[in-house]
């Protein structure tokens, strides 16, 4: 080899390693622009805890500003530092759809209840056992929160800094979760609504929401009703690399003797051919589906069909 | 050809809550979970919809005279988890089927499992693990 030759040589080699030194350098040596892992303050408390720390507090908005105050009010997330929520989720529905997942089978909703709310479950469940039961979202209804956080459907969650977005494939329901500092609508200006009005903050890696303006409903079918005071303070992370976790913790004075502490998952699903996708849910597509609340309270089909003139009537009910 | 079976009721406390056959989003109380009906025949229409998608199975009585079976599940993206996609059932599709039925005796169910005719199975309510 010429001298001329070997001194090309040794350049090139020199121009190879540089970029793999500096490769190494980076994986040693984390670049100063690399955003540092999120921490959060608030701990994370066992079951009891979180029963305990609910009862502590009066009313969800004075609860949600204890825990602001615990986190020094939160830090404001940056682009640079996005928790990774990405993938697509469902709840579990092995044991049904149970608001508490710790329900046992057969058992009833572990709510505490206020007497007149307890009287209208146990009337509820007697209805079942008759066959009489009217799911108010039978007439495609959005399922509205609390409920929204039991449907065993598909669902993604986007994070940005200033909102975050809660999505429940079932009729197209988003969650707007305000992060941006401002308040909920002044009390004069509120209306009942299915996902009520939610603000929060973010505390490391978890979200703390607190949710006002709330439309009644019911939990689930043979669940206790809520009212449109309900209020809910709800503390999401990442659990680990398929989990989300949820602390929930519902107020609703006329119902609720108690807050109602639920702790709510949702896992991130096997898709290794991303075949499975969010579609746009039209819940009166097929008149087949078109039910009817009977005169004794209970549900029947309106009546099945299947001629072109009927076809022509999709999405009409 | 039409099966009828009748399985355990099960014991429940005064304020237990009633076992009743979920379906999101209306109630399935007019369908018996105490009991199973299987049909043989052939598909005549899938509706791959939601909330729920129904198939329609066309069986022919000894008479000769043939009754449309309506088998509703849940909707597509459920069904798709469930390893059910449109192309399963085309039409004409011979298979057996097996639901709870209408507690009025009309023909229809709650979809349970299938089996095509090629021996494929399918269990509609297999979407809702988590895999």
């Amino acid at each position: 080899m010429s001298r001329t030759r070997g001194a090309v040589a040794a350049g090139v080699l020199l121009t190879l390693a540089m970029p793999l030194a500096a490769c190494t350098k980076t994986a040693e040596a984390p670049d100063a622009s690399t955003p540092a892992p999120l921490t959060a303050v608030l701990p994370d408390r066992t079951k009891e805890q979180n029963i305990d720390l609910g009862r502590q507090h009066r009313t969800a908005l004075e609860f949600y500003q204890a825990l602001r105050k615990e986190a020094n009010n939160g830090r404001p997330l940056q682009w640079s530092q996005l928790p990774d929520w990405s993938g697509v989720y469902s709840r579990p529905a092995n044991a049904g759809f149970a608001f508490d997942p710790d329900q046992k089978p057969g058992e009833g909703p572990t709510a505490k209840l206020t007497p007149e709310y307890q009287a209208k479950l146990i009337k509820r469940v007697e209805d079942v056992k008759k066959g009489i039961e009217w799911d108010p979202i039978s007439t495609c209804a959005p399922p509205g929160h609390p409920r929204w956080l039991t449907e065993p459907f598909l669902r993604e969650f986007i994070v940005t800094p200033n909102q975050t977005w809660l999505i429940n494939e079932m009729v197209n329901d988003v969650r707007r979760i305000y992060t941006d500092g401002r308040d909920h609508v002044p009390a004069e200006d509120r209306y009942p609504i299915p996902n009520g009005d939610s603000i929060g903050f973010w505390d490391g890696p978890k979200l703390v929401i607190h949710t006002n303006q709330l439309q009644s409903g019911i939990y689930q079918r043979q669940h206790p009703d809520y009212t449109d005071q309900v209020e809910t303070v709800e503390i999401w992370r990442k659990a680990d690399d398929k989990t989300l976790s949820v602390d929930v913790w519902v107020y609703d004075p006329p119902a609720l003797a108690e807050p109602w502490y639920v702790k709510q998952s949702y896992i991130k699903l096997s898709d290794p051919d991303r075949s499975l996708r969010i579609r746009y849910w039209n819940c009166g597509e097929n008149q087949n589906n078109a039910v009817v609340q009977t005169k004794e309270g209970g549900t029947q089909f309106r009546g099945f069909t299947f001629d072109k003139g009927a076809d022509a009537q999709k999405g009409k009910r | 050809m039409i099966r009828a079976f009748t399985t355990a009721v099960l014991a429940l406390g005064a304020l237990a809550i009633t076992a009743v056959p979920s379906l999101a989003h209306h109630s399935a109380t007019m369908f018996d979970d105490k009991k199973t009906i299987t049909v043989e025949g052939v598909v005549k229409k899938f509706e791959y919809t939601n909330p729920h998608s129904w198939l329609w199975v066309d069986v022919t009585g000894k008479d000769g005279k043939v009754t449309t079976w309506g088998f509703e599940a849940e909707g597509p993206t459920t069904l798709q988890r469930s390893g059910i996609r449109p192309s399963d059932f085309k039409v004409g599709t011979k298979l057996t089927i097996t639901g709870n039925p209408m507690k009025d005796g009309k023909p229809a169910a709650i979809w349970v499992d299938a089996v095509r005719a090629d021996g494929k199975k399918f269990n509609p309510r297999a979407g809702f693990a988590i895999k």
